[in-house]
């Protein structure tokens, strides 16, 4: 049940993703793009 | 015992607000600046008779460096002679559409109708959303620090009105213009402000939006050149027995047992204090200066991370009459989409066209003084120049790019201009770093998107270093001349708490 939660989850933001204009998905993108960075940056 | 109570290190706006105000409680204090002069970004320089502003050409949020000069017994309307600018500027479309946005938000509304009377409820909306966020973020925003988590909800339970303004953090700037006006040459002349928080509309953070809004409550020139605000904060720190040296590099920081505890000159003098304050780029603070051994392993990826703000090109020229320009400020601009496609195609790839957005400061227009009789001064900030060219140098280009770009002035908003150049003098994102020590040549030290704001950016009160503080564009609430004042009084307070 988890699984299919989790899958439709991904489909639904892949899908609301597809449908963001250009702009919104290069914001977006430059922002996901730097996720991995921000606990080190809260200890920076 | 030490040398100092406190040693800053770099006399930029921040630097000195920090500085003044420490010397003013009592404490012995030494700011050490590298250059001939105080202001850093916020200076003024003389060639040939004409005094041209480096960086900044212009304040707004006067109140929050107000603040500052309170805590310093006074008010800045007492100490810097402020010009307020109305028309608030001029904007050329690429359409060679004009529009003069006056200080007045009535008068602003009647030119928005003439253009585009559908917009004028769009501005009315605007103006009513983002006074409220204006009033909050003063009272909440500028002078809460933002170290910790625990800052974040303390500054939120403070003015809970910020959470209304939720959507301004996770919109873009451009969405947020997209949403109060519909026709494309509002959105094109209230666009490159985007620029004031160093990204194109379609990455800039939404509450950067507020500007063209936040104009509206005045936008001040200081005269004489914008150097007259750091030169305010100098003298008054001084009177309270603050010592400055220029011409002075700092080397290294010495850091004892996890602490700072002076800094090495470039000579190799060692001057020691109880407690360090940095007002430069906060990667060089750390890397350089400091040492990544220093570094705690996940606070040494973070500042790795870290992304330099844009750099601009600077274009400072004399010139022998009086240029037909409608105020302090003029704009050539371009519409949002070819603002962001100019950031992707030409700024990140190292390539720097000639017809772009930039921003024309007349600043003798303002004030006198700032040239010889009859002659006149105009500083042109142009788009965001990338630190390496494709394939050529700054230097290379120079000075063909001069004449182009005058030659394109002429064309495009200033008639006559090429014939009356008497002093030119093109500084490139390498020309900024020499003169400044600014990685890159970096106007706002860091990038300023929402990953690098608030607790993401270098803290005031290090968590690395003890008894080192930081001001400046480097850490919250950022770059700009007002916010790097306040990054000031925050250290202040946290020193007032901590130390
Ligand atoms: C082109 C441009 C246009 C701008 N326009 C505006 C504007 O119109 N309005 C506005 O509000 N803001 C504007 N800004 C931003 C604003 O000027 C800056 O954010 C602000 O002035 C930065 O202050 P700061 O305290 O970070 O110090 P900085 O101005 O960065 O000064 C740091 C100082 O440290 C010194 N230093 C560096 N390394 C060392 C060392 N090792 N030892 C000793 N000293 C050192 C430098 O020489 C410098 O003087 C502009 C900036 C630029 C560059």
């Amino acid at each position: 049940m988890r699984k299919i939660l989790c899958l439709a989850g991904i489909i639904t933001g892949v899908y609301f993703y597809t449908k963001l204009t250009k702009e919104k998905k290069r914001f977006i993108k430059e922002i996901l793009r730097q996720v991995p960075y921000l606990i080190p940056r809260y200890f920076a | 015992m030490s040398d100092y109570d406190v040693i800053v290190i770099g006399a930029g706006c921040g630097g000195l607000s920090a500085g003044s105000q420490l010397a003013r409680k009592g404490f012995k204090t030494l700011v050490i600046e590298q250059s001939d002069m105080v202001g850093g970004c916020c200076s003024t320089f003389e060639a040939q008779g004409y005094r041209f502003d480096l960086g900044a050409s212009l304040i707004e949020d006067v109140e929050v460096i107000n603040w500052c000069f309170e805590r310093l017994g006074t008010t800045i309307y007492d100490e810097v002679e402020l010009v307020e600018c109305d028309p608030i500027y001029s904007v050329i479309l690429k359409d060679g559409t004009r529009l003069t946005y006056p200080l007045s938000s009535e008068h602003t509304a009647r030119e928005i109708g003439q253009i585009a009377p559908g917009d004028v409820m769009g501005w009315l909306k605007y103006g009513a959303y983002m006074q409220g966020f204006m009033d909050a973020a003063l009272d909440g925003f500028f002078l809460a620090p933002g170290n910790t988590l625990v800052d974040m909800i303390k500054m939120f339970a403070k003015t809970p009105a910020l959470l209304k303004y939720g959507p301004l953090f996770i919109s873009s700037y451009q969405d947020i213009i997209e949403k109060y006006f519909k026709d494309p040459r509002i959105r094109e002349s209230i666009g490159y402000q985007s620029f004031f928080g160093g990204l194109p509309p379609e990455l800039c953070p939404g509450y950067i939006a507020m500007i063209p809004w936040s104009e509206h409550a005045g936008i001040y020139y200081s005269k004489g050149g914008m150097i007259g605000i750091p030169d305010a904060l100098k003298r008054l720190g001084e009177k309270s027995g603050m010592q400055l040296k220029l011409n002075t590099e700092v080397k290294r920081l010495i850091v004892s047992n996890g602490r700072a505890a002076g800094v090495e000159l470039q000579d190799g003098t060692e001057v020691t204090s109880d407690l360090v304050i940095s007002d430069i780029n906060a990667k060089t603070l750390y890397l350089d200066l400091i040492g990544e051994e220093h570094l705690p392993w996940l606070a040494r990826i973070g500042i790795k991370s870290y992304e330099y703000s844009m750099a601009t090109p600077m274009l400072y020229l004399g010139i022998d009459y009086e240029p037909p320009l409608a105020g302090h400020h003029t704009i050539t601009t371009l519409p949002m989409d070819e603002l962001n496609d100019f950031w992707w195609k030409d700024y990140k790839q190292g390539r720097f066209p000639v017809e772009q957005y930039s921003i024309i400061s007349w600043s003798s227009g303002s004030s006198s003084g700032m040239a010889p009789d009859g002659h006149h001064v105009i500083v042109i900030t142009l788009a965001p120049g990338a630190y390496r060219l494709e394939g050529k140098t700054w230097d290379q280009i120079k000075p063909e790019l001069t004449q182009n770009i005058i030659d394109h002035l002429s064309k495009r908003c200033i008639p006559g201009l090429k014939d009356h150049v008497k002093y030119a003098d093109f500084a490139s994102p390498p020309d900024f770093e020499k003169r400044l020590k600014s990685p890159e040549g970096a106007i706002y030290a860091l990038r300023q998107d929402l990953p690098s704001s608030l607790v993401f950016r270098p803290a005031t009160r290090s968590k690395s270093i003890k008894k080192l503080y930081l001001v400046g564009a480097s850490t919250h609430p950022g770059g700009g001349v007002p916010t790097t004042i306040a990054s000031g009084m925050i250290a202040v307070d946290l020193i007032d708490k901590y130390e």
